[in-house]
């Protein structure tokens, strides 16, 4: 059996163990390659610039634990932007299994980093079922659909909450969505009603079905992947997940390139044979 | 009657919610808002009926000893542990040191997030073995593949500067055509498959 007979058989365990090698290998050794800024990050990052201090922003955890690798990174570095500006944050999420992720944010972030003051600088609304039904109602009347937050502490309790009532007091919605309901939704449903401005960090897979609401103006940012999350915590100065798991995505990259080739390679080789 | 009734429903309900959207005055808009409540409370009942529904299926695969049982009693036990610690200190289970927290954040979370990456494994191992430019078609797909994984990392930027600039294009050109024209395909099918419900056409739905 020749050389190319013999790859075109390559057991995929060989593959498998190649993979885990290129992910694991940068981890302990980075290379700390350059992150270079895409236009869609920056638009975001400059809209979170140029917002008045104490306006609220809405960050909406629209994903679960299998989408955190990528979207809790750029959470954690929105949040870290928006308590540099001295912005008032609100919290909630359409997917139940979100809530502890959210949580966890804030208080890595707003607790621990910024010392900032729950009730008063951010509010956490937790999980909020409905979907499409619970944005349309949100945008007409926040205290109705968020009657208590995560903790049982009625909104009337919220010292934040006393000038939020409705979409014209939130200036900036961030949508961190993996699937439905989630960046659609807010775009379909709240966005077409309320219009002010909507952003939207997605999972790498998800993120070129944004691309035309960016160009008309629906999105105002768009944070693709953990790239992007990199992307972002390089504007706000930190290295986080995303910026250490940048070395291993490169080496995952390459070695995908790497075995595309190789198998085209073989391809040719056998239909010439023949 | 088992049909009518049904089909009645769905006319006046779709209708009454199509006229809202032009007439959002007072007694009308009032009455959607009344319906909204209800769709949300009726959503969050689903949680339940979906729990249950779970619950009872996999009771059935063990009973029956179906293909795979062990794996019931699994899902089964975590459902309970979760449901138990989730419910027995209420609020409280999402403070932090709680072991429903504990269990969220060592069990699930790296048990989701495995089960993600794993595509990485499978994806390589695909690219391997099916991704062959076969004609001229799979060629222009499997170069745009490469430039976008170029791009989208920063060894590409490190191997020629012009490798990020040129996926934003691929994303804002070619990729945001053809999701604008499957997006529009995709509403026009909506619209036109609300329109065959409402006027009682297609039933599949209540088979």
């Amino acid at each position: 059996m020749g050389v190319v007979e013999r790859l075109s058989r390559l057991d995929r365990r060989y593959i498998f163990l190649a993979v885990a090698i290129a992910v694991t290998l940068p981890i302990f050794f980075p290379i700390g390659l350059p992150i270079e800024v895409t236009a869609p990050v920056k638009q975001l990052y400059d809209v979170i610039e140029d917002l008045p201090e104490r306006a609220v922003v809405l960050i909406s955890i629209d994903y679960d634990p299998s989408g955190a690798p990528e979207l809790q990174p750029a959470t954690l570095a929105i949040l870290r932007h928006c308590f540099k500006r001295n912005l008032r944050v609100l919290v909630l999420g359409m997917w139940a299994p979100g809530v502890p992720l959210g949580m966890k944010a804030l208080e890595e972030i707003a607790e621990n980093e910024f010392h900032r003051q729950y009730g008063i600088d951010y509010v956490n609304f937790g999980y909020r079922p409905g979907g499409a039904i619970f944005l349309i109602n949100l945008g007409r009347d926040v205290h109705d659909v968020c009657r208590t937050d995560v903790y049982g502490t009625p909104v009337e309790d919220l010292p934040m909450m006393d000038d939020v009532h409705s979409a014209s007091d939130i200036a900036l919605v961030i949508s961190m969505s993996m699937g439905v309901p989630g960046s659609d939704q807010w775009i379909w449903y709240y966005h077409a009603r309320y219009r002010g401005k909507l952003a939207t960090a997605q999972t790498a897979i998800g993120a070129p079905r944004y691309y035309p609401y960016l160009q008309t103006g629906q999105l105002i940012g768009l944070i693709g992947g953990m790239k992007g999350a990199a992307e972002y915590e390089r504007l706000v100065q930190t290295r986080g997940l995303a910026t250490i798991g940048m070395d291993s995505q490169s080496a995952a990259h390459m070695l995908i390139i790497g075995f595309v080739i190789l198998g085209n390679f073989i391809f040719w080789m056998q239909k010439r044979k023949r | 009657m088992r049909l009518q009734i049904p089909l009645t429903i769905i006319l006046v309900m779709g209708i009454f919610t199509l006229v809202t959207s032009f007439i959002p005055a007072k007694p009308i808009a009032d009455v959607n808002q009344m319906f909204r409540n209800w769709y949300i409370g009726i959503i969050t009942f689903f949680i339940f009926l979906g729990t249950f529904n779970l619950a009872r299926s996999n009771a059935e695969k063990i009973k029956k000893q179906g293909r795979d049982w062990q794996y019931s009693i699994i899902l089964l036990a975590f459902l309970g542990i979760m449901l138990f610690f989730g419910f027995y200190r209420g609020r409280a289970s999402t403070e932090e040191g709680q072991p429903f927290m504990y269990l969220y954040f060592n069990v699930q979370f790296p048990l989701e997030s495995t089960m993600y990456s794993l595509l990485a494994f499978f994806v390589t191992s695909a690219s391997f073995r099916a991704f062959r430019a076969r004609n001229k078609e799979a060629l222009c797909l499997l170069l745009a593949a490469v430039v976008i994984m170029l791009g989208r990392v920063p060894v590409g930027t490190a191997i020629w500067k012009g490798f990020p600039t040129v996926t934003e294009w691929i994303m804002n050109y070619p990729n945001a055509a053809a999701k604008r024209g499957i997006r529009l395909g995709i509403d026009l099918g909506l619209i036109s498959m609300a329109l065959r419900m409402i006027l009682g056409i297609e039933r599949s739905y209540m088979q």
